[in-house]
C-alpha cells in the first residue's frame, strides 16, 4: 500500500457570483458567432430600417422641410407606425436567429462537450440561460431597444403630451419583440440541440416558419377550419402583435388572440422540453 | 476516514433496460486506481457515477464524504477528463482551460495564475496560445488533463488519459500522475494499457459486464484466484534439482525447467509454502538468484478473471 502524505490543498479563495457564470458561456458563444464577416454585416444591416424611421420621425418634425413641402406633416406616428415597424424587424431578427442560432449548442453536442460543462458547478439551466442571452442580447438590439429609442425621439420631438397619450405603444413595442424574442431562441436552441448539422439546424429553423405556414394554409383549406393556423408561427406572432398595437385583422384564417397566446405558450414549452432532453451530460440510451 | 475515500455502497445503473453497472460496492482511497474491462463493462458509467454526472438507479454514492447530489461542492473537489476530444471551436489551450475556470467562478486574476499553473504542470506552456485545432493528439490529451487538474481538486477522475501519448510524454504523465497521488489526491483512471495499469496503480478495479469482479491491490486480488495455481519463476543453478524436490510437494502442480536450462516456473497452489520450500532448498545448497512471480500482474489477473483476451498487451 503505498502511503500518501495529503500536501495538496484546494483552492479556498474568493469567487465570482454564481448567477453571473452563464455569462462566461455567452462570452464564448458572442465571439464565435460574429467571427463571420458576412453575419456581422448582416447584423449591421439589421439597423437600416430603425435609422431610416429615426429620420423621418426627425423630418416629420423638421419646421423647415414641413414649409418647404407645404405639409403639416408627412405621415403620423402612431400605432400603425410601431406595428410595421415591428413586423419588419421581427423578420429581421428572426433571420439572424436563425443564423446564430443553430452555432449555438450543437457544436457542443458534436464535440461531446457537455460533460466538460457539467462537471462545474454549472447547471444544464445556466448553460441554456447563457446561449439563450447570446440571442436574447442580439435580438433586443434589432428589436425593442431600437423601437423604444424611436418612441422616445417622437415623444422628445411631438412633447410629454404625446407620451402619456401614446405610452402604451411603448409597452407593447417591448412585450411583442420579448415574445418574438422569446419564441425564436427557443426554437433556435431546441433545433441546435436535436439536429447536430449547423445549416440543417439553420435550414429546420426556417421550415418550422415557412412549412408551418404552409401546412397551416392546407389543413384550413382542406377541413375548412381556422385552427390549421395554430401551427403557422407567422400568424400567430402577427395576431398578438395586432391585438398588443390594437390593430384590426382583415385574415379570414387568423385565430382568437387568446388561442395565439396559448399556442405560442405550447411551442415555448415543446422547445423547453426537447432542451430538456437533449441538453445532458450523457444521452439516455434505451436498448 | 470516509471523508477521504470515494465509496459506492450497493449501486446499480440501468439505462431503460441496459445494464450499466449492477450492485457496486467499493471504497476508493487516496492514490492511483485503475478502472480496467473490456468495452461496455461500465468503466465510464463507474466513472460518471461518481463525478455526479449520471445519478445511480439505487444505491449511494459519496465522494470523499460529500454527496454527489451536491455539484456546488461536489465539483470543486472532483476534476473530470472524458475520453473524448471535447473542444469548443476556435479556443487556444490557455483559453479552454481559463474558461472553465471561471465557470468555476475564479475571479480573473486567479483563473489566469491557475491556468498557467496547469499548461505548466502538463508541459504545454510553450504552446498555450495555440488554437487546440492545431494540436496533436498528445498535446489535445494533455490540455485536457490540464482543464480536469486546473481548479485544483482532491480528485482526479480520468477516462483514458493515456490514449495517443507517445512513449515519452506517457512517462512524463505517468510521473505527473504518481505526483498527483503522492500529494494526496485520488487519481482514477480507466486504461486498456494493462501494463501501464500494472506499474502505475495503487489498486486495480477489474469490471466485466457491469459488474465489479475483483478490486484492491493487484498482487491481493492474484492470491484470492485459487483456481489459477500461482506460477512464480526461479533462477537457480540447479534447475532439475530444484524440479524435482519441488514434485514431491502435494501442492506444486508443475515444474518447467526453462528453455535456457538456467530456472525453473513453478505453478503451486500454496504461494507461501512454495516460498519456505524455496529457503531450505537454499540452506542445502542450491544456488538460488531470483524468485519472481509470473502472473502476479494485472494482465494475467484480467485474463483469468475476465476470461476474454487482454485488449493490450
Amino acid at each position: 500500500m503505498a502511503v500518501h502524505k495529503r500536501s495538496y490543498h484546494s483552492y479556498v479563495g474568493q469567487l465570482t457570483p454564481a448567477w453571473s457564470r452563464f455569462l462566461i458561456v455567452s462570452r464564448y458563444a458572442f465571439r464565435n458567432a460574429f467571427t463571420s464577416r458576412s453575419l456581422f454585416a448582416y447584423f449591421v444591416l439589421c439597423f437600416a430600417y430603425p435609422l431610416g424611421c429615426a429620420v423621418a420621425i426627425y423630418m416629420n418634425h423638421n419646421l423647415r422641410l414641413l414649409e418647404m413641402f407645404h405639409e403639416s406633416s408627412f405621415f403620423t406616428v402612431d400605432a400603425s407606425f410601431f406595428y410595421h415597424y415591428q413586423n419588419v424587424q421581427a423578420m429581421l431578427a428572426f433571420i439572424l436567429a436563425a443564423l446564430i442560432g443553430p452555432g449555438l449548442v450543437s457544436p457542443d453536442l458534436a464535440n461531446h462537450a457537455l460533460p466538460l460543462y457539467f462537471c462545474r458547478p454549472f447547471s444544464r439551466v445556466e448553460y441554456v440561460l447563457g446561449k439563450a442571452f447570446v440571442l436574447i442580447a442580439l435580438l433586443s438590439l434589432v428589436t425593442w431597444i431600437p423601437g423604444e429609442i424611436l418612441f422616445m425621439i417622437q415623444s422628445t420631438l411631438a412633447g410629454v403630451s404625446w407620451m402619456w397619450t401614446n405610452l402604451w405603444m411603448a409597452g407593447s413595442v417591448f412585450l411583442g419583440s420579448a415574445i418574438k424574442i422569446l419564441v425564436f431562441s427557443l426554437l433556435a436552441l431546441a433545433l441546435s440541440a436535436w439536429i447536430k448539422r449547423k445549416p440543417a439546424a439553420g435550414a429546420a429553423l426556417l421550415g418550422v416558419f415557412f412549412f408551418g405556414a404552409g401546412f397551416g394554409q392546407a389543413i384550413n383549406a382542406v377541413l375548412r377550419t381556422r385552427n390549421g393556423t395554430l401551427i403557422d408561427l407567422a400568424s400567430l406572432l402577427a395576431r398578438i402583435e395586432s391585438q398588443l398595437f390594437r390593430q384590426h385583422t382583415t385574415r379570414l384564417t387568423a385565430v382568437p388572440a387568446d388561442r395565439a397566446w396559448i399556442a405560442l405558450l405550447a411551442i415555448s414549452a415543446f422547445c423547453l422540453f426537447l432542451l430538456e432532453k437533449k441538453v445532458r451530460a450523457y444521452e439516455v440510451v434505451r436498448g | 476516514m470516509n471523508d477521504q475515500r470515494i465509496i459506492f455502497e450497493d449501486v446499480s445503473k440501468f439505462y431503460g433496460e441496459v445494464l450499466g453497472v449492477n450492485r457496486v460496492n467499493l471504497s476508493i482511497p487516496p492514490g492511483i486506481t485503475s478502472l480496467v474491462g473490456p468495452n461496455g463493462s461500465g468503466k465510464t458509467t463507474l466513472m460518471n457515477l461518481m463525478t455526479g454526472l449520471v445519478r445511480p438507479s439505487s444505491g449511494r454514492i459519496t465522494v470523499l464524504g460529500m454527496s454527489t447530489d451536491e455539484p456546488e461542492r461536489l465539483f470543486r473537489k472532483v476534476g473530470y477528463c472524458t475520453q473524448f476530444d471535447s473542444f469548443p471551436k476556435g479556443l487556444t489551450g490557455y483559453q479552454f482551460v481559463y474558461s472553465y475556470l471561471r465557470l468555476f467562478g475564479h475571479p480573473h486574476p486567479v483563473a489566469d495564475q491557475l491556468a498557467t499553473q496547469a499548461i505548466e504542470r502538463v508541459n504545454l506552456g510553450e504552446a498555450a496560445h495555440r488554437q487546440i485545432a492545431g494540436y496533436s493528439k498528445g498535446m489535445r490529451q494533455r490540455i485536457k488533463l490540464a482543464q480536469a487538474m486546473c481548479h485544483q481538486p482532491s480528485a482526479l477522475v480520468l477516462d483514458e488519459p493515456l490514449n495517443g501519448l507517445d512513449p515519452l510524454i506517457r512517462a512524463e504523465t505517468i510521473a505527473l500522475f504518481r505526483s498527483l497521488a503522492q500529494e494526496g489526491l485520488h487519481v482514477i483512471i480507466s486504461s486498456h494499457v494493462l501494463h501501464e495499469v500494472d506499474t502505475l496503480s495503487d489498486q486495480v478495479v477489474l469490471l466485466s459486464n457491469g459488474y465489479v469482479v475483483a478490486e484492491g491491490q493487484i498482487h491481493g486480488v492474484r492470491e484470492e484466484i485459487h483456481e489459477h495455481p500461482m506460477q512464480i519463476l526461479i533462477r537457480c543453478n540447479k534447475p532439475s534439482e530444484l524440479a524435482s524436490r519441488a514434485f514431491c510437494e502435494d501442492y506444486m502442480v508443475e515444474a518447467r525447467i526453462l528453455p535456457d536450462g538456467q530456472g525453473v516456473l513453478a505453478k503451486t497452489r500454496d504461494a507461501d509454502r512454495f516460498y519456505l520450500l524455496l529457503n531450505r532448498l537454499a540452506q542445502s545448497g542450491i544456488e538460488i538468484e531470483s524468485v519472481a512471480p509470473a502472473d502476479d500482474d494485472v494482465l494475467s489477473v484480467y485474463e483469468y478473471l475476465i476470461g476474454e483476451e487482454a485488449p493490450t498487451k
